[in-house]
């Protein structure tokens, strides 16, 4: 019997099936040469392993980063991102949350006592969650719905921000559930004042909480057509 | 994202260049984010991102090759570059040259085997070929790059 290079390529990443493996296995244990091509295959697989790995450790770039929160920068070709590497930082989905919330760090910022019955969402932000659509919903609303998206157990979660509470909600079968409450926000009058950088952190919360990318248009269409369930 | 880093390692391997495996990380996440009900729950994540991101290199080298070699000269000025004689400068590791030798596919089928720890079938998957034909051309790719690295003391 002999063993292919392929097969024993296959053996030795652990590939081959039974009754093969044992076949091969006895091959290789008998046959010096097979035995020092398997160590041979093993050991640049260590090699290359090693040799990437550090890619692992460094910091993601920051326009990375960036780039997984938005949607709106689009780069045509690679040609174009090169050109655009320095002038361009990527818009953010999230920036016109991020940034004002920045802003507003350096301001006044207002706490308010974090609000919500037990631990699901009170009717008003239920009803909110239930309904608006981050697409559609109003430049102004009482509580305004920031990101969807769904959680690894596959749950529909959706973080928001009003004047009483902010935070993230998972539907489950008895209703939005608060998996994380922050403060409210304060009206002056033309726009919502953000407390501290209270969106930014909802908005890295969610990230962390989120199992793939937030929810798009029409997925959050779709998600409400089955009420989040 | 959790999967950042690990997409970031395949496409600087793929990309040869640092700078540029940045950037084909960025229009990989792009045109995942606007094609991102396409994508299946249930299934990986990470495979289908590196199926995309094999495609954008694909198409993007395929454009490369018709603009010529434009943007190299750009690129050579950068640091983090690779190019003629910034290339000795930077003296790239032997396994860096030795990858640059073998043909696209057996380099991708090392990589995504070797390096990023894909069982055959779904290295197989990622790249579109029957699992026997990845399995060979990780044969090849091995044998070559041995060669390679043995050449070199």
């Amino acid at each position: 019997m002999s063993v292919s290079p392929e097969e024993l390529a296959a053996f030795a990443d652990g590939e081959l099936a039974e009754p093969r493996r044992s076949q091969v296995a006895a091959e290789v244990a008998q046959d010096e040469a097979l035995a020092e091509e398997v160590r041979r295959h093993t050991e640049l697989k260590a090699m290359l392993g090693a040799h990437f790995a550090p890619v692992l450790d460094q910091a993601v770039p920051d326009h990375l980063v960036q780039t997984l929160g938005g949607g709106e920068a689009k780069v045509a070709d690679l040609a174009t991102a090169r050109q655009g590497r320095e002038a361009k930082r990527g818009i953010p989905r999230w920036g016109w949350i991020a940034g004002p919330a920045l802003a507003a760090s350096l301001a006044l910022a207002v706490f308010l006592p974090r609000g919500g019955s037990g631990h699901y969402a009170g009717d008003e932000v239920a009803a909110a969650l239930d309904g608006q659509l981050v697409a559609t919903q109003g430049v102004v609303e009482p509580v305004k719905v920031l990101v969807s998206f769904r959680d690894r157990d596959g749950d529909y979660c959706r973080a928001f921000s009003g004047v009483a509470q902010s935070g993230i909600a998972c539907r489950d079968e008895t209703g939005w559930k608060l998996e994380y409450e922050g403060e409210g926000h304060s009206w002056n009058g033309t726009e919502y004042q953000m407390a501290g950088s209270g969106n930014a952190d909802l908005l890295a919360k969610a990230q962390e909480m989120a199992a793939g990318p937030a929810l798009d248009a029409a997925g959050e269409e779709e998600a409400k057509a089955k009420g989040w369930r | 994202m959790a999967l950042l880093p690990r997409l970031r390692r395949f496409a600087m391997s793929l990309a040869r260049h640092p700078a540029d495996g940045d950037d084909l990380c960025q229009a990989t996440i792009e045109r995942a984010l606007t094609k991102r009900h396409q994508w299946q729950p249930g299934t990986r994540l990470d495979s289908w991102m590196m199926k995309m991101m094999r495609n954008i290199w694909i198409d993007e080298t395929r454009a490369c090759s018709r603009r010529g070699e434009t943007f190299v000269a750009e690129e050579a000025g950068m640091s983090v570059g690779g190019d003629g004689a910034q290339e000795a400068a930077v003296a790239l590791s032997d396994i860096d040259r030795a990858l640059r030798t073998l043909p696209d596919e057996q380099r991708e089928a090392v990589l995504l085997v070797m390096v990023e720890g894909y069982a055959y079938k779904e290295a197989a998957e990622i790249v579109d070929c029957p699992v026997g034909t990845l399995n060979s051309r990780l044969v090849r790719g091995r044998d070559a790059l041995l060669a390679r690295l043995g050449e070199t003391p």
